[in-house]
């Protein structure tokens, strides 16, 4: 019965070619757009993301998402410190300034002072230089992509001078880090020096970031970290939720990548919907001689079943290609938010699902002609 | 064996101003080994018969028994597979798969029935030769023409050896020297001892080829009448 139900199907070429260019757009649209989503939701936490060896984030009660620091003592690192099941707590620093080059031009850009003992939040990645480099004097290091918005048409290179916040300061290094929310250049340096840079004049720390004992759950030790100091304290996935959902409620994101996403939705289920409906109601006679002969419904809903699995598996693998395609051709030239991104495994997961899924409920229920026909209009004319 | 015997069949149908009674009591038999053709005017409720034969149609009263069956007993459930395993269908409109080739759609019944294609194709190859097809196997059916799907439908018809073969207006679609070799095959190949063949019919050209008519008149039988051996066209 599969071979009849793929003779069927491919024996209209034109009708076959809707449907899978149509399942094919749907899936770029949706896989696309979900990807480019994750990833502009996903660089809104970056910071917490690449400062993995901390797994808890302490800060100023008033703080609702990473970007938005608000400065405390130094005197909190001791206080966390001291609260059971902490193995260990560091400050962290982190503020938007103005970098000005050697010729002149100026920059905003971010600057993240990680302690100067641990390094705990430096880069992971380093492209040139190593993090050993960050203990000399004046040292910064200077993000890749950021790099070449500074100095552009400058191929990658330690050794430049530049000043932020009337600092001096040397590119001793280039670090890989996936991109930012904010999209700007990311400096990491000592904390003392970034200090300097935002022209502090105390000595504030943006961030405790912390590590649980062994034994201990990061969520349970912020507890305990918060009833102690009053602080708010989360564990870094806690923290990182916190962000993301922050960002979808203010920053519009959801309702701008969900519109297009609903659309390839819509765009899906009308293509697909329509077309089998077509194909439905003229191969209605052909079904209806199939059930006289005595091929039952339940064989019949399997049959087009097949069809639509079949037609939704080829649109979406080609779907799903052109938008890989578009990672691999466009990623690496794509600057700021959009920059690293990449299509998360779940994603294409998910948008297969969600796709065979849609194709299915579609085709059946617009095939419903197809179940009800009455066998006996084989006999009419 | 019985063949297909009917008694008191009637049936109605709603309409605007009531109910219509399309069969009025219909007392019809179709022995084994015999065609039996079943002629009328337009509209007497032929068609309408040979459907609630096949279980087609629901709702009849009286009694339907098919080779021992009685059909208006069975659930729908039941009747897929009764049809299945019993009743080879004949249309004037062909009503042939369309993007199946000829011997594909010859070989429909047994793969629905659970063959394996192979089996089925092997089946269908043999039925199709004997209908003088075989320079057409492989194309779609509308390669063909008319003559040629209405043997396409025969083979069809008949691949899963049925027990009762109902045909509504096989010729009708034909013209007359390509109706007259369909039926010629039709007898030579339907007709077999312990298999019922029903022909509805306009054609009074035809009627050369049944063992017996059955005339129909506005929902009744009026009269059966005996072809005489003498009287049977002889084909081939
Ligand atoms: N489903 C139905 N609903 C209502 N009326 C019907 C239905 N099926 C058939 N009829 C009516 O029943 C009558 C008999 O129809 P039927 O098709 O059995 O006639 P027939 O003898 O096969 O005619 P023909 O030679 O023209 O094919 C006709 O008046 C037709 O309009
Ligand atoms: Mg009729």
């Amino acid at each position: 019965m599969i071979r009849i139900a793929f003779r069927i199907l491919l024996h209209d070429a034109a009708k076959y070619l809707a449907l899978v260019l149509g399942i094919a757009f749907a899936t770029l649209l949706i896989g696309q757009q979900s990807a480019i989503f994750h990833s502009v939701v996903q660089s809104s936490t970056r910071e917490i993301l690449e400062a993995s060896e901390a797994d808890i984030w302490v800060m100023k009660p008033s703080v609702e998402t990473l970007d938005q620091t608000d400065p405390m003592a130094e005197l909190a690192v001791n206080r966390v410190r001291s609260v059971p099941g902490v193995a260990w707590a560091v400050p962290y620093y982190q503020a938007i300034a103005q970098l000005k080059t050697a010729d002149g031009r100026s920059k905003s850009v971010t600057i993240i002072g990680v302690d100067e003992t641990s390094l705990v939040a430096a880069p992971r990645t380093m492209l040139i230089g190593s993090l050993a480099d960050l203990a000399r004097p004046d040292a910064i290091f200077v993000d890749a992509a950021g790099f070449s918005t500074i100095f552009p048409d400058t191929p990658l290179a330690t050794g430049a001078t530049v000043e932020i916040g009337q600092r001096r300061a040397h590119v001793v290094g280039i670090s890989h880090v996936g991109p930012s929310w904010t999209g700007l250049p990311r400096i990491h340096t000592r904390r003392s020096i970034a200090i300097e840079m935002a022209r502090e004049t105390i000595n504030p720390v943006s961030y405790v970031l912390a590590r649980a004992a062994p034994g201990h759950a990061p969520a349970d030790v912020a507890r305990a970290i918060s009833a102690a100091t009053g602080l708010q304290a989360h564990s870094s996935d806690g923290f990182r939720i916190q962000t993301q959902n922050w960002v979808l409620k203010y920053s519009g994101v959801a309702e701008n990548f969900g519109i297009t996403i609903l659309m390839g939705v819509v765009i899906g289920v009308a293509i697909v919907g329509q077309t089998f409906y077509m194909f439905s109601i003229e191969n209605l006679r052909q079904f209806a001689a199939l059930k006289a002969i005595g091929v039952a419904n339940h064989r019949i809903l399997g049959m087009i079943s097949i069809q639509a699995l079949f037609v939704s598996v080829v649109g979406f693998c080609i779907g799903i290609g052109v938008a890989s395609l578009f990672f691999a051709i466009f990623s690496p030239q794509l600057t700021g938010g959009l920059r690293g991104m990449f299509m998360h495994p779940a994603i294409f997961i998910g948008t297969g699902f969600f796709i065979v899924l849609i194709t299915l409920i579609s085709c059946l229920i617009s095939v419903r002609r197809v179940l009800t026909v009455d066998p006996a209009i084989v006999f009419r004319s | 064996m019985s063949g297909v015997v009917c008694q008191q069949v009637a049936i109605e149908f709603p309409s605007a101003a009531g109910p219509i009674k399309v069969l009025k009591g219909v007392d019809f038999e179709a022995r084994p080994g015999e065609l039996t053709m079943l002629v009328g005017p337009s509209g007497c409720g032929k068609t309408t018969l040979i459907s609630v034969i096949a279980g087609l149609l629901r709702g009849a009263t009286g009694s339907v028994n098919v080779f021992g069956q009685q059909v208006t007993s069975l659930s729908n459930r039941q009747l897929v597979p009764f049809r299945l395993a019993n009743i080879g269908f004949i249309f004037q409109q062909y009503n042939l798969l369309a993007g199946l080739s000829v011997i594909e759609n010859a070989a429909v019944p047994l793969v629905a029935a659970g063959s394996p294609w192979p089996d089925a194709l092997d089946a269908a190859r043999d039925l199709l030769n004997t209908l003088g097809l075989t320079p057409h196997l492989t194309k779609l059916p509308r390669q063909l023409s008319g003559g040629q799907q209405q043997r396409v439908a025969i083979a069809r018809a008949l691949v899963h050896k049925p027990r009762l073969l109902l045909c509504d207006e096989p010729t009708a679609a034909l013209d007359g020297k390509s109706g007259q070799a369909v039926m010629g095959l039709l007898r030579d190949l339907a007709v077999s001892p312990d298999r019922a063949a029903i022909v509805v019919t306009h054609d009074p050209r035809v009627y050369a080829y049944a063992n017996r008519i059955a005339h129909m008149e506005d929902g009744l039988l009026v009269n059966v009448e005996e072809v005489l051996p003498a009287q049977l066209a002889t084909t081939h």
